[in-house]
């Protein structure tokens, strides 16, 4: 009973309908905003938006195996088409296919061609797929072999700094990824993967809703009557608890909804099955992509509780939810303007779990926090970390508000 | 039933909101008099466990108030001066809803609050938004609200403040319909409320108890002491200046002045029977004055 009549208190105001419907429109903006933009070229010239990507889908995608003979034929037919020195063009810099040697076999599998010539790239280069034309016999009937020895690459690089227990924590998990590889259209869940760290204006807009929770009853002068009810020290704290935590789940699974549902409605859902490492195959985690955006909206919803968890903290100290407000935009805003130099060191470290970087699904960087002889990866060091803050915070908001006194 | 406040003091800083502070008090309407800042509402709060008293304890039936925990506030009614609303709420929400924090049943709770609503008259406004009552029927609200869990102990602060005679009249009743078998503390310094309902005036200056007398005997230690006298016009302004006048009444050219003073302040001037006005002014004129 109490819990709806909190419930109803937050969901009433005047200002938590306008910001939300504020921060809705904003998300539906940000996250629609790679379709607006969205462009494709052709023969004829460039195709945007809508019209874009659903001539990329119809002309573009595909579904196959990356088995090794698939890639050695790949990049045999890449080798044999600049062979021929009519269909190669030079800028000066780099060589490439044209004409009909480019729109007809390139471009409808440029993307997955780009990906296999990456992972022949050294952890400095980006190549395209123009340097599939250099690689030898050896190298390219061994694809999943040089996947392989690119990520060892990578654990190695000095600047890393990647402990051995590190190295191996990242070893074993891509040791899970399952070859061969199935490739297909993704276009969708890249986009959503990308922008994530956005959801956090929609964290924003929910903290200032739940701001008033329990200094808004200070400021209105409701506080004397409701602590002097007999369970205005007790359930009423446990009910207004309750009620923000619920408020957030809703609200936010609906900026949820409109992020990912705008993207996907336009790009298809195709992809969800198919494994990340076709995006980039250095990446360790031996997700799908629907398992790798559910473990990042996972990590985001436990950033959202300990937000939620700080606000009422500061709410139950705080004299007006505007005093909450100019604690809360800083905490969450002020990562934006730094940044990483690197994926190690105690300012990196420190910065990967800050709330906007933590929204970041930064699912390729190898970021690794160790303790003693235990290693957790940064999805698992954000979970553990927003769920034991969520858990420290809230006894400290319900004394907040015991404590209170009715003075002045 | 029994409600004690023992060496009950209140400090912020130097400053004594309230000090020291002893008295038993069993069922009965108390009117708590005193001018603004004498820590009517500071003692009130005290009382209602909203603000950490200093030093002292408040004991309900010989148990302190930390001993008895929620069911102390089981006990409670209170009406806080200005206390806000949810605007958004109707006028039932609120009442269901302050039910359910004094801990009400859900059947018992809508029960109590249609009577409530009934006795306060804000039945036909029950389903309207807070944000649209008069601030008479917000106090009405605020009363039925405190009298929901049936309290022993009702803590009024300031009912009556900013209500039209009417409506003062009205809530006079309501309180004393209320009070019955319950100990009720009422503040105010409109001291003609407190004439109508109280069985006994606790006087609070500066924190401390002055007096605390059953109504019938309060105003015993000023008779001898309230004056009435009839002047010129052109003199009253003379006698403002220098006496505490309670009352003045024009008749054609004279004025009639009521006045609180020791000694007759002047050789015609009658001894009449003395009021809790005039024993309200004669503690607090000068502080009221600023004389």
């Amino acid at each position: 009973m109490l819990v709806k009549y909190e419930f109803l208190k937050i969901i009433r105001k005047k200002s938590t309908f306008i910001i939300m419907t504020a921060s809705l429109l904003l998300t539906a903006f940000l996250f629609g905003l790679p379709i607006i933009q969205y462009q494709t070229y052709n023969q004829d010239g460039v195709i945007q938006g809508a019209q874009g990507i659903a001539y990329v889908k119809e002309q573009y995608s595909m579904s196959v195996p990356l088995s090794e003979e698939y890639i050695a034929e790949s990049i045999g037919e890449v080798q044999r088409l600049f062979a021929d020195s009519q269909n190669v063009g030079y800028d000066g810099n780099e060589r490439f296919l044209i004409g009909d040697a480019y729109w007809n076999h390139i471009a409808p599998r440029e993307k997955m061609l780009n990906m296999i010539a990456k992972t022949y790239d050294s952890p400095q280069e980006n190549s395209g797929y123009q340097k599939l034309a250099e690689l030898e016999a050896a190298e390219y009937n061994n694809f999943y072999q040089a996947m392989e020895d690119k990520m060892q690459a990578l654990r190695n690089t000095p600047s890393r700094g990647l402990s051995d227990a590190q190295k191996a924590y990242w070893s074993n998990m891509a040791d899970k990824i399952k070859v061969p590889l199935q490739y297909g259209y993704f276009e969708g869940w890249e986009i959503i993967m990308s922008s994530f760290e956005l959801l956090v204006f929609a964290i924003l807009s929910i903290c200032i809703a739940v701001a008033p929770v329990f200094c808004g009853e200070y400021q209105a002068g409701t506080d004397a009557v409701v602590l002097a009810g007999r369970f205005g020290k007790t359930k009423l704290i446990t009910a207004k608890i309750a009620a923000s935590f619920l408020f957030g789940l809703l609200a936010f699974s609906l900026h949820v909804v409109v992020a990912c549902g705008l993207p996907l409605m336009a790009f298809g859902a195709d992809g969800w099955n198919l494994p990340v490492q076709i995006a980039n195959t250095t990446i360790p985690y031996p997700f799908t992509f629907l398992q790798a955006a559910l473990v990042s909206i996972g990590v985001i919803y436990l950033i959202l509780f300990a937000m939620i968890s700080f606000t009422l903290l500061l709410s139950s100290k705080m004299k007006t939810p505007y005093l909450v407000i100019i604690v809360l935009v800083p905490v969450l805003f002020f990562p934006i303007f730094l940044t990483p130099n690197g994926t190690t060191g105690t300012y990196n470290l420190t910065l990967f779990l800050l709330p906007y970087r933590a929204a970041m699904s930064d699912i390729g960087k190898y970021i690794s926090y160790q303790f003693g002889n235990l290693v957790l990866d940064a999805f698992s060091m954000r979970a553990i970390l927003y769920a034991m803050l969520t858990v420290i915070m809230i006894p400290f908001a319900k004394r907040g508000f015991q404590k209170h006194q009715v003075a002045g | 039933m029994e409600l004690q406040l023992q060496h009950l003091s209140k400090q912020y800083g130097t400053n004594h909101a309230v000090e020291d502070i002893n008295v038993s008090l069993a069922p009965g309407v108390y009117g708590l008099l005193g001018a603004n800042g004498a820590g009517k509402t500071t003692l009130m709060r005290m009382i209602c466990g909203v603000l950490k008293a200093t030093s002292g304890d408040i004991r309900f039936n010989g148990k302190t108030m930390q001993e008895l925990g929620e069911d102390y506030y089981a006990h409670l009614g209170y009406m806080p001066q200005d206390f806000g609303f949810y605007p958004d709420f109707t006028g039932r929400e609120f009442m269901l809803y302050m039910a359910a924090v004094k801990g009400l049943g859900k059947r018992k709770a809508k029960a109590r609050t249609e009577k409530l609503l009934s006795m306060v008259n804000l039945q036909e406004v029950a389903d309207k938004k807070i944000k649209s009552y008069s601030g008479g029927m917000k106090q009405r609200l605020g009363i039925a609200q405190a009298e929901l869990n049936r309290p022993s102990i009702l803590i009024l602060d300031e009912p009556t403040a900013g209500l039209d005679p009417k409506e003062r009249v009205r809530f006079r009743n309501l309180i004393s319909d209320f009070a019955k078998e319950k100990i009720v503390i009422l503040s105010t310094h409109i001291v003609s409320d407190v004439s109508y309902i109280a069985d006994t005036i606790l006087l609070m200056k500066k924190g401390r108890f002055l007096l605390q007398e059953p109504m019938a005997a309060v105003t015993d230690n000023i008779r001898g002491k309230v004056w009435e006298i009839l002047v010129p016009e052109w003199e009253a302004a003379s006698f403002r200046e220098q006496f505490s006048v309670v009352n003045l009444h024009h008749e054609g050219s004279m004025v009639r002045l009521r006045i609180v003073h020791e000694n007759p302040p002047a050789d015609n001037a009658v001894s009449v029977e003395p009021g809790l006005e005039d024993l309200f002014l004669y503690h607090f004129g000068e502080e009221q004055e600023g004389k």
